[in-house]
Parts: structure tokens; sequence; C-alpha cells
């Protein structure tokens, strides 16, 4: 019981729908950040302690994230968008086995952190990490428009990279009941509509012409192309243990 | 040796990356080129290897394999893949982002393959969603267009519901059967299917996921309206999304056959839907303004006939009607762009194709011989085999799966009819032309068509027409598919000959609103708008 308390607190997003959001100290690079340990935090402690999964704590994650996922579809912040997708996957961490749980969230941490380094040069570049106006950024800054449609292809869980490998490895060990398939479905459906909207909005559309678009440098291309081969890496990882 | 065939999918994915380190623009199409034409030689190979020994290849511990329906299909998506490569070559040079078209291009073929050739779920769970991708980023190619873009969106929307069905059903199938491998699965249901009726709800409920998940990717309705829609991507990608893409729901259910035994009831609703859809998008085909959007409800009903040969237990006519459908519909929309090129030059252009095969003078000979040479090879050859049959047989056999082959092909001519405007000098002689096509589309099902069935099935090819359970008999088919044919014909007459009085002349309340339900298409497309806001 007690565990799944501190699960639910530390995927769910509670301490940032409880405190944070509403207090404002501190800000949203640092709230990711936060996002990102407690995550890592809750997948130690889930690796060590293995429960069997509670339903009612699962239901909770799963209204906590249908409201993460809601506040996902509003933001145009990509830091924002990251603890956000963090807080949407809270259900399924939940319901996967803990081997399951470390290599998927391992994948959407790495994927996030790609999104990450994105935003950084968002607000280096354009002065913060908001997508609104930074629009057609394939056609102008075809790097950037690389790595962005990678990392937005890996969240909206589509093949080759590891979070629809690892997603599909969770749901194929996981038991099958009423709950199980309703929450896989909105997981699942829910991460592609937040990728495809900030896709739409950035990777597509029309340059603004009042923004002078800036492309990756070569040491942030190294970064992201380091980033990507891991991802590709855990995507082996995923591809033995789906057919093992 | 034979094993270098299972290197197809993974050839595509070398050119792609090998394209992404070149930066002469003149190398792309070229390695593109060679080496899609290596993938060809190599399909070729493999289906000599299948036809000659009859074994399949198997390879990657049995996650590929290389069998009669690979043998088949593979060949033919390299050799429309070189054709497209080929015309993208050109067609796609002055575009600033010709790299990554070729790249993704190469992407989408690659899933193609992987789908074709897999024998496991799992990797065909994996090709399933990869060409959804690449669809999406070819899709919204031209990426400053908001419509593209926009369509784009409708388009993954409906394909990763599709990703969604298809992966519950197969993790449905695992905690079912055990097993993830096709060939191992196809035997096991094979087997069960010779024990009798099946009670298990669960196989019936992995029978529907399935058929649901390849109507969406095959645009049936109401789930079509993705295709018509995204005709605004490169020519190139419409060609490759009618005459590929499209096709993947009848692969899928073509590699899924054995399990669809199991599940007549499965089957009897791919026939109503692929009928409902056959015939709305027949109509809509003729009502809508946009050309290309009537390609693609032609595309659509093409699919509607597709699904129903698959309702009646035709699963290897399906795929000689996704092919030959897929080869027709190819060819329009690569033609279109040197047409468009023709008439910028020449005002009478698109000339009637029609009138130039019927009434111009030909030098070489007049047209009445031709139509004797029209007679003589197609009508007189169908009247020898079908006498030969009635004496070597007890008469004609009744197969709803040939007929519905005759309605799909005279669909096609509606559309043929509409585009070059038949008029009242030329139009019997344009009919005579078609119905003798038509006999020779009959004509070659029958040698075809069967040894299709023979080659893929082999003697369990009659185990699924005795399946489809849904009795429909001669008269019923005639009837519901002879319906659309007079329909799409009085259409395009009325489009064509009758001379609507102006001003006066109203029409009545009943055909108005008729025709504004086909003009506003079935207003599926406002419903979608209207309740599905999220892109």
């Amino acid at each position: 019981m007690l565990i799944h308390f501190i699960l639910l607190f530390l995927f769910a997003g509670v301490p940032y729908y409880v405190y944070l959001e509403k207090t404002k100290t501190l800000e949203k690079e640092k709230i990711f950040f936060l996002s990102t340990a407690l995550l890592v935090c809750g997948i130690i402690i889930d690796t060590l302690f293995p429960q069997e999964v509670s339903m009612p704590f699962v239901i909770i994650a799963f209204i906590a994230s249908l409201y993460s996922l809601y506040r996902a579809n509003k933001t145009t912040n990509l830091y924002k968008l990251g603890y956000y997708v963090l807080f949407f996957n809270a259900p399924v961490l939940m319901l996967f086995g803990p081997e399951e749980s470390v290599l998927y969230a391992l994948s959407m941490l790495l994927t996030l952190f790609g999104l990450y380094f994105i935003a950084k040069y968002y607000e280096r570049n354009y002065g913060s990490a908001n997508y609104q106006s930074v629009s057609g950024i394939t056609l102008v800054t075809p790097y950037a428009g690389l790595f962005l449609t990678i990392y937005l292809t890996a969240l909206a869980l589509y093949p080759p990279f590891p979070n629809a490998l690892l997603f599909l490895n969770g749901i194929l060990s996981s038991d099958t009941h009423f709950m199980w398939y309703i929450i896989n479905s909105v997981i699942f459906f829910g991460n592609f509509l937040i990728a495809m909207r900030v896709m739409a909005k950035t990777v597509f559309g029309k340059p603004n012409d009042n923004v002078h678009y800036v492309d990756l440098t070569l040491k942030e291309r190294r970064l992201h192309l380091f980033i990507v081969i891991i991802l590709l890496l855990l995507s082996i990882v995923g591809f033995k243990e789906l057919l093992s | 040796m034979e094993n270098l065939v299972l290197f197809i999918p993974f050839i595509p994915v070398l050119i792609a990356f090998s394209l992404g380190f070149l930066k002469q623009k003149i190398l792309m199409p070229k390695i593109s080129l060679f080496f899609s034409s290596i993938v060809a030689i190599l399909g070729l190979f493999g289906t000599y290897y299948v036809m000659t020994t009859g074994e399949a290849i198997y390879g990657f511990d049995g996650l590929l394999v290389y069998n009669e329906l690979s043998a088949i299909l593979v060949p033919y998506v390299a050799i429309l893949g070189l054709v497209i490569r080929k015309f993208s070559t050109k067609y796609m040079w002055d575009e600033p982002e010709y790299k990554r078209f070729f790249i993704l291009l190469n992407f989408i073929f690659s899933a193609i393959y992987l789908l074709v050739m897999s024998n496991n779920l799992i990797i065909l769970t994996i090709a399933w969603q990869l060409m959804s991708i690449s669809l999406y980023l070819l899709i919204s190619f031209n990426v400053e267009s908001k419509s593209a873009i926009k369509n784009g969106g409708w388009t993954m929307l409906i394909h990763k519901l599709a990703d969604l069905l298809f992966i519950i059903a197969v993790v449905l199938t695992y905690k079912t059967f055990g097993s993830f491998d096709l060939a191992e699965l196809s035997q096991k249901w094979l087997e069960m299917s010779k024990l009798g009726p099946i009670d298990n709800p669960v196989i019936y409920v992995i029978g529907f996921l399935f058929l649901f998940a390849a109507m969406m990717k095959s645009a049936i309705m109401p789930f079509h309206l993705w295709l018509p829609y995204t005709s605004e991507a490169p020519t190139p990608v419409s060609a490759l999304m009618h005459a590929g893409v499209v096709n993947v729901g009848g692969i899928l259910l073509n590699k899924m056959a054995f399990l669809l035994l199991l599940t007549p009831a499965v089957l009897n609703v791919a026939f109503v839907m692929g009928l409902i859809t056959a015939v709305f998008a027949s109509l809509l085909m003729l009502a809508v303004s946009d050309i290309k959007r009537s390609l693609g409800y032609s595309t659509v009903g093409q699919m509607g006939y597709m699904i129903m040969e698959v309702g009646l237990g035709a699963f290897s006519l399906a795929i000689y009607h996704l092919m030959v459908h897929g080869i027709f519909k190819a060819s329009l929309f690569l033609e279109s762009g040197s047409l468009i090129h023709q008439a910028r030059k020449d005002p009478n252009i698109p000339k009637r194709l029609s009138h130039e095969v019927f009434w111009e003078e030909k030098p070489q000979y007049n047209s009445i011989n031709m139509f004797r040479m029209i007679a003589f090879f197609t009508v007189l050859p169908v009247i020898v085999f079908v006498g030969l049959k009635f004496l070597l047989t007890d008469g004609l056999e009744f197969n709803a799966a040939v007929l519905i082959l005759a309605f799909a092909w005279l669909t096609g001519t509606q559309l043929f009819l509409s585009f070059f405007e038949v008029n009242k000098v030329n139009s019997p002689k344009v009919i005579f032309a078609l119905i003798s096509s038509f006999v020779l589309v009959l004509f070659t099902y029958e040698f075809v068509g069967l040894a299709l069935e023979h080659f893929l099935y082999g003697e369990y090819g009659p185990l699924f027409y005795e399946v489809a359970t849904l009795n429909v008999t001669g008269a019923m088919t005639i009837f519901m598919l002879g319906a659309i044919m007079v329909v799409g014909w009085l259409f395009t007459y009325k489009q064509h000959y009758v001379n609507v009085p102006v001003g006066k002349h109203k029409p009545s309340k009943a055909k108005w609103r008729f025709y504004k339900m086909l003009a506003k298409e079935g207003y599926i497309s406002d419903m979608y708008v209207k309740y599905f806001k999220i892109f």
C-alpha cells in the first residue's frame, strides 16, 4: 500500500500539481529535472520492492494522466511538454512489470532529454522554449527539424524507436483485464496525439518571416546524434526483449 | 544463395542511409535506382526459386519468409518502386527537399517489403506501424501547405487507430494461441478449422480486430477519408499510395486467411462493408468535381470490391485485384504530370482518347479491321473456352468472385468514360471496346486467377469458399453490382449527353437532396471535422 502510494506520488506528478505549479518556486527547466529525478527514484523503488499491481492506485494515476494529457495538449513550451509526457505515462509504469517499466522509462527519459536539448536550443536562439511561432523548421533548420522529428516520432510510439518496442514489450508481458485495455489504449493514443500536435506546429508549417532561424551547431548535432545512437541501441534491446 | 532474398527489406534502408551522406544531387536517384534494381532482381530470383522448388525461404530465425505470397508481391512492389523512383528523378528535381523525399521513399518501401515478408506477428506489427509514419512524412512532404499537413493528420489518426486495433489483436493472438510465428499459427488454425465450428468468442474478436485494422488502412468506409483527401501529396506519393500502401489491408487479410477460416462471421461483415464501400464510393467518384479526389474515391471503391472478395473467401482474387488495380491506378497518376505539361503547350490537350482510337485515320489499318481484331482476340477465345468448359465439366459453376472482379472492372470503366467524355457519335464503339476488354479480364481471371489461387493456397483454396457462409447467389450479385453499373453509367450519360434546361428547370427535391449528399461526400468529412477536432 505504502509503496503504491509512493509510486503514485513519484510518477504521476503529484508534487507538481499540488505545490510547484501553484507557487511557481521553480523554473520549468528545473521542474523537468525534478520530475525525471522523481521518476528515476520511483523506478528504483519499483525494482527494489516489487509489488502486485494495485488497481485503485493505477486508476488514480490514470485520472491524473488524463489531466496531464489535457495539459500537454494546451502547452506550447517544450520543457513543460517534457514533464507532462512523464506524468502522462505514469499508469503504464505502474501496470508493467519492474523490468519492463525500467526499460520503458529509460527510453522515455532518453527521448525527453533529447527534447530537453532541443528546448535549450530554442531558448538560446529564439528567446524561450516556446515553439508557437517557430514553425516549418524542416525547411530552414534541417538538422533541428530532423532531430525533433526523431524525438517526436519516438514519443508518438512509432518503431524503430525503443519507446514503441518497449511499450509493446510491456503490454505483452502484463496480464490483460478491462482496465488494462482502456489504460493502454489511452496511453498509446495519447502519446501519439501529444507528439503529432507538436510535430504539426514545429517540424511542419510555413517558416515565420519574423524569426531569424539558426540551425544546430556542430557540437549540438554531435550531442543529438549520440542520443539517437543510444536510442537505436535501446531499440535493439527492445527488439530482443520482444522476441524473447 | 537463395537466403540473399531475405535481405530485400534492408536494402532500401541502406539506400536511405547512404543518401543521407551524399552531397551531389545527381547521384541520389542513380544510387536509389541501382539498388532498387538489385531488389527487383533479387525478388524475381526469389520468385523463380519458390516456383521451381515449391519451397519457401525462411531466414533470421524464421522471422522473415519468402513464400508464395512474397513471391507474387515482392517483385510487384519492387518493379512499382523502380518506376516510381525513375519518375521521381525528374518530377521532383526542382523540389528543395529532394534528398529527404528519396530517403522517405526508401523507408516506406522497406516497410512494405518487411510487411510482405514477415513471418512473425512482432515483425508484422513493426512493419505495419513503420509504414504509417513513413506515409505521414511523405504526405506532409510539402511542409508549407496547411491543407497537406491537416490531411496528413487525418491520415495518421486513422492509421494510428488501425495500429491500436492491430496491436490488441496481436496481444490477444499471443495470449490465445501462444505463438507469434505466422507459419505455426496458420498450421494451428488450419487444424482447428477441421475440428468443426469454433465457440471461443476471443477468436472472433481477434478476427474482427484484424479485419477492422485492415479496413482502416485500405480506406474502407467510413475510414476512407484519408485517401481521397491526400491528393495534395507529390504525384509519385499518390501513385504509391493508390498502388501500394492502400493494399496492405488485403495483404494482411491474406496473411491471416487461415484464422478467418475459423470466423465466418468476420468474412460476412467484410463482404457487407466492402459492398457498402463499393456502392457508395463509386457514386461519390462520379459526383465529386476534383479529378484527383475522384481517383481517390475510385480507389476506395476498388478496395471495397477487394474486401468483398475476401468476404467471399476469394483471397487469391483479392491479391490479383489489388495488383491489377495498383498498376492501372499508378499509371493514371504518373501519366497525369506529362498530360498537364502537354496541355500547357497545346490547347487541344487533353484530346479525347476515344476519338484518337476510333475516328482518326490510321495509316497502318482502318478502324473496322481493328474491331475485327478485338473480336477475334477477345470474344472468340472466350467462346471457345466457355464451350470447352461446358463440355468438360458440368457447366459453368457460379463464381461470385469472378462477377465481383468483373463489376469492379466495370466501375473502372465508368471512370474511364467520365474522363474521356463519351459522346453520342462514338459511344457504341467505345463501349464495345470496353466490353471486349471486360471479356478479356474475365478470360484472364479464369486462367491467371485460378492459377494464382492454386499457387498461393494449393489444395486449401476451396476451403475458404466453403467457410464464407454468406449465401450470395448469382442473381443477388448481378442485381446489386449491376445497380452500381447502371447508376454510374446513367450518371455519366446525363453528365455528358443531356442538355439540362437552364433557368426554368427545377430538379425534384429528392434528386436534389441525393445529389447534395453525394456532392458533400456523404457528410463524412464534415462529421470528422465536427467530432474529431484534434488536429
